[in-house]
Parts: C-alpha cells; sequence; structure tokens
C-alpha cells in the first residue's frame, strides 16, 4: 500500500491541475492542462519527433556524464593523495564552479562547434564538479589504521588501491555520481538552448517560438524522466556494488 | 474570466509585476538595450509618451514573453517582429499588430566577399550557420531560399546560436544568417567584408512593429492611438537627426558612451543602417500584401497548419 503512495499523490496532483485549469479557463498558452499535454505527447510520439529529440538529448547526457565523471575521478584520486596538487589546484576549481554555464556555452560552441560535442562538454562540465568533491571526499575518509593494516600486510600501492581505496571511497562517489546523472540533463539541454537544431533543449525552443506550450511541458516531462532514470539507475549502481555493505550493516 | 485566473496563486507574481508598472506602460521590446531603439529612447526623452498620458518603462525580455504577457492581457504593447503575429493567434493568443516600424524584413544571408555566393540561387549546396531554426532568422532564411526555388534539403543547415559574426571569420560556416543593420558591419568593420543577400529583395514580408493586446483595442483605443503617435514622432526625430538620437540613447544604453571612438562609430553605422528600414511615406501603414506573403511562407514551411483571417491579425485603424 505504501508503495502506492507517490502514484495517488500524483494522480490527485494532476487531478487538481486538470481541474483549475477548466475552472478558472487558463488560456492554454500559458498554463495548459494535463489532458491537453497528453494530447500532445500523444501526437510528439506519434510522428516519432519526441523519440528522435529525446534520443539525441540522451546520447549528449551519456557522453556527458561519462566524460565528467572519467575525468572528476581521476583528477579527485590525485587531489585527495597530494595535498601539493590540491592545493595548486583547488583554488582554482573551486572559482570555476562561480562561472554561469550559460555564459561560457556560446564560447563552447564557437570552440568545438555547433555539433553534439559542445553539448557533451558543457553536460561533463557541470557533472565535474559533484563527483570531484565526493572522490575527494570518498579517499580522505579511509581511515588510516585501515592503510596501517594494508602496510603491515605488504600490500602494494595499487593493491591499497584496489582493495582498500576504492571499496571505502565508492559509496561517497556513487553519491555524487547520484547528483551529477540529474546535472548532466540540465548541462546538454543548457547546450542545446544556445544553438542546437535537435534535442529536447531544441524542441522547448520550438516549443516557446510557436506559443506551443503543452510542447514545452511534453519536452520537460520527458527531461525530468530522463533525470529520474538516470537516478534510479545509478541507485541501482549503488545497491549492487555496495551489497556487501548492506550484508555487513545487517 | 480574466479575473477568476488572475486571483490564482500561480500568477501571483506576474500580477505583482503587472501592478508594479500600474501607473504606466511596460514595453517589452524583445531584445537587450540597443541602439536600434533609439526612436524610443527620444520619444520618451523629448517627452512625446508624457504628452499622450503614457507613463512608459522599457523591458528588455524575450520577444515570446512579451507577445505571451499581450495575449494574457497583462500588458498592453510589445514590439514583434511580424510572423510572432500570425503565429501567436494560431494558437488563440488575441493579440492584433497595429503599427508597422520596420518597412523591410531585416533578415539576410551573409557570405565572403570573393566566395561567390551573391544571390539566392548561391546558397544550394552550401553550409549556412543560423541563431536557430525558428524565429525571424529561419522565416527570412525559408523565405529567401522559397524564393530561389530551393527547399532546406539543398543546403546543410547549423543552429550556431548568436555567434555569426565568429562563425563565418572563423571559417566554420560559409554563410551565416545576420540581421542587415548589424552583423554585416560588425563582419566589415574587423576586416571581413561581406556579400549580403536581403530577404527584402526577394519578398515582402511583414516586418516589426507594435503589437496591441484586443482588450485595450477594445477598451482603451486612445492610449493605442496615443502610443502610436508618440512612437512616429520618435521615428520621425531620429530619422531626421541621428546624431541627437544617438546621444540620447547613451542615456538608455549602458555601457555605449563607454566605447572606443571606432566601436561608437560602429553604433552609430548600426542606426543608419537601421533607419533606412524606418524610412516610408505612410509612417506605421502595414501592408496587406506584406502580410499575405508572410502567410504564405509560414504555410510553405508547416508552422501554419490552414490559413487565418488576416484582416484580424493586423490593423491601419489607429495611425493618426
Amino acid at each position: 500500500m505504501t508503495a502506492l503512495l507517490p502514484l495517488v499523490a500524483i494522480g490527485v496532483a494532476l487531478l487538481f491541475w486538470e481541474g483549475v485549469a477548466r475552472w478558472s479557463e487558463i488560456p492554454l498558452f500559458i498554463l495548459p492542462p494535463p489532458s491537453a499535454i497528453g494530447e500532445r505527447l500523444t501526437r510528439s510520439i506519434a510522428d516519432g519527433s519526441l523519440q528522435r529529440h529525446t534520443l539525441v538529448t540522451l546520447s549528449e547526457v551519456l557522453a556527458g556524464l561519462a566524460l565528467g565523471a572519467v575525468s572528476a575521478s581521476l583528477l579527485g584520486y590525485g587531489l585527495a593523495k597530494s595535498s601539493t596538487l590540491e592545493h595548486a589546484l583547488s583554488p582554482y576549481i573551486v572559482a570555476s564552479q562561480s562561472i554561469p554555464i550559460v555564459a561560457i556555452a556560446p564560447l563552447l560552441v564557437i570552440w568545438f562547434g555547433p555539433g553534439r560535442i559542445s553539448k557533451v562538454l558543457i553536460s561533463a562540465l557541470i557533472v565535474f564538479f559533484p563527483v570531484l568533491i565526493n572522490t575527494i571526499v570518498g579517499v580522505r575518509t579511509v581511515p588510516t589504521e585501515l592503510y596501517d593494516v594494508m602496510r603491515s600486510l605488504r600490500a602494494t600501492k595499487a593493491q591499497i588501491f584496489r582493495k582498500l581505496e576504492v571499496p571505502a571511497a565508492t559509496p561517497v562517489l556513487l553519491g555524487g555520481l547520484k547528483i551529477g546523472a540529474t546535472l548532466s540533463v540540465i548541462g546538454a539541454v543548457v547546450g542545446e538552448f544556445v544553438g542546437s537544431d535537435q534535442g529536447l533543449g531544441f524542441l522547448i525552443n520550438v516549443g516557446n517560438g510557436l506559443y506551443d506550450t503543452p510542447l514545452v511541458f511534453v519536452a520537460v516531462i520527458t527531461l525530468v524522466a530522463m533525470a529520474l532514470v538516470l537516478y534510479g539507475l545509478v541507485a541501482m549502481l549503488e545497491r549492487k556494488v555496495l551489497a556487501w555493505r548492506i550484508v555487513e550493516v545487517g | 474570466m480574466k479575473s477568476r485566473w488572475l486571483a490564482l496563486l500561480l500568477f501571483g507574481l506576474v500580477a505583482c509585476q503587472a501592478s508594479e508598472s500600474s501607473s504606466g506602460i511596460r514595453l517589452p521590446m524583445g531584445f537587450i538595450p540597443n541602439i536600434q531603439f533609439a526612436p524610443f529612447y527620444v520619444a520618451l526623452e523629448r517627452g512625446y509618451f508624457s504628452e499622450e498620458g503614457i507613463d512608459l518603462e522599457f523591458d528588455y525580455s524575450f520577444e515570446t514573453d512579451g507577445v505571451k504577457l499581450v495575449g494574457a492581457g497583462e500588458l498592453p504593447f510589445s514590439l514583434v517582429s511580424g510572423e510572432q503575429v500570425l503565429l501567436a493567434r494560431a494558437q488563440e493568443l488575441p493579440v492584433v499588430y497595429v503599427m508597422a516600424w520596420w518597412q523591410d524584413y531585416p533578415i539576410a544571408v551573409a557570405a565572403p566577399v570573393g566566395s561567390g555566393i551573391e544571390t539566392p540561387q548561391d546558397l544550394a549546396g552550401i553550409q549556412i550557420g543560423i541563431p536557430g531554426t525558428f524565429g525571424a532568422s529561419y522565416v527570412g532564411l525559408r523565405a529567401l531560399l522559397h524564393s530561389a526555388g530551393l527547399t532546406e534539403e539543398d543546403i546543410t543547415l547549423d543552429s550556431i546560436g548568436f555567434n555569426q559574426v565568429e562563425s563565418l571569420i572563423s571559417g566554420r560556416q560559409q554563410a551565416v544568417v545576420v540581421y542587415v543593420n548589424n552583423e554585416p558591419l560588425q563582419l566589415n568593420a574587423s576586416g571581413s567584408p561581406v556579400n549580403v543577400i536581403r530577404v527584402a529583395d526577394y519578398v515582402d514580408l511583414a516586418s516589426n512593429g507594435l503589437l496591441a493586446s484586443e482588450s485595450i483595442l477594445a477598451e482603451d483605443p486612445d492610449t493605442v492611438r496615443g502610443m502610436i503617435r508618440a512612437t512616429l514622432r520618435g521615428i520621425r526625430d531620429t530619422i531626421e537627426d541621428p546624431e541627437a538620437a544617438f546621444e540620447i540613447s547613451k542615456q538608455y544604453i549602458e555601457g555605449l558612451d563607454q566605447l572606443s571612438p571606432a566601436d561608437q562609430d560602429l553604433q552609430r553605422a548600426v542606426l543608419a543602417e537601421s533607419i533606412k528600414f524606418w524610412k516610408t511615406d505612410r509612417p506605421g501603414y502595414s501592408d496587406p500584401q506584406a502580410w499575405e506573403n508572410m502567410q504564405a511562407v509560414l504555410l510553405e514551411m508547416g508552422l501554419l497548419a490552414e490559413p487565418m483571417d488576416l484582416a484580424a491579425a493586423f490593423t491601419n485603424e489607429f495611425l493618426p
């Protein structure tokens, strides 16, 4: 029964929305009711446009997530292990986070062209920071006594990395990846807003340009669904990878 | 009906914003502060709007947002490009175009001098950069292609954002879609002279002008007439004395007076080029044929599903 509660909640919210939209006669271009959005969703699926644009955005998101997560993990490990490197780079990394992504997105489009590369890079940039920070925190939280144990067993650096640091840092790292998974969607869409002729960000631009607000909602809802699925996949990965930990805790 | 949905919490912010400027009129310009809005700055500075009882305030939000606010009855006027009027009315927004400001459609395709790209026919087979496949740029390009018997399949079209100058100079694009009064001047000034293929030389399309809500036309026609009178006086003054208009504009465009002399001259050139589009024997007049042409282009593009009643989309009734 408890599992059904979220569905009941969304159902009630949709009914309320539909009722308010109909009762108040809000024009369709301001706030379309769920029924109008559903009808637009059906049309977008029927003509294949939603699937086409969704696949484009998804490919950018996955590539950006992979690029951002891998590069952030590698650099994060380096920063966690070397205080010199951290002191040298941290101010710049932190400062880079204050740069609004929408301000540099047009520059990336100029530098790397209007194709998918610029969108992947924007997505990777937005994923980078949370994964980086969580990697540093994850590696640094490994208790020093465990290092002592490994060294007393004459473990090599590679063994310490594989047998101690990776398992110990993984829970925190996956936490960063969950945040990054949702942010990667925003990154790709920002890139598509700036200059693109495909993808869900482009579809939102088209909807706005044609005063087709139901289409805007269709694209936004698809983006939300994409972010939720990605988040769910990382959560599943977390449960699988950390099964040993759950057993241990249990 | 309006009061019912205005009461909704969801629109509280919009209502608050509207009430802030209840003593005056907030005019969405559709673009950032720019020298091409000089007629409005002149009219405001010289008191033409206040003589009409209008306390005008500029709003530099997106064009489509302005149209929606007018359609929702939240704001009475907005500056728009012609195609927006028909696209908005197709979605049942109660808006009417009441004053033509730009006499020709200002979109063009620019290509480097020496590229051999000089006419619409030359666009076949080349790579063209465009800010996006929507709005005036896209409509203008499609009209230009159509005039040469071409379609979008005959070219390679890249959406590049508002990076036309950089994309053309860097050679990433063979040609770019531009505003005649802006990017070609920047390109020429930066030592990259371009050929300019103007849409207006091949097809007459309804261009930028003043949009009004149906409700203000019905409820307060005097304000509509006053708004148009004041704007036309600003346009006339700017055409007659561009230098004075430029000086006045410095008070409204942040940083304009800080530009280097060369960059200020470039802005003067933008104004001079814009003025060419404003000169007419019939100020404010909308040519019905330009609206027919615009509708034909939008139908051909598939942006309109069916022809509409154009007589309801524009009017010359409120002109002085």
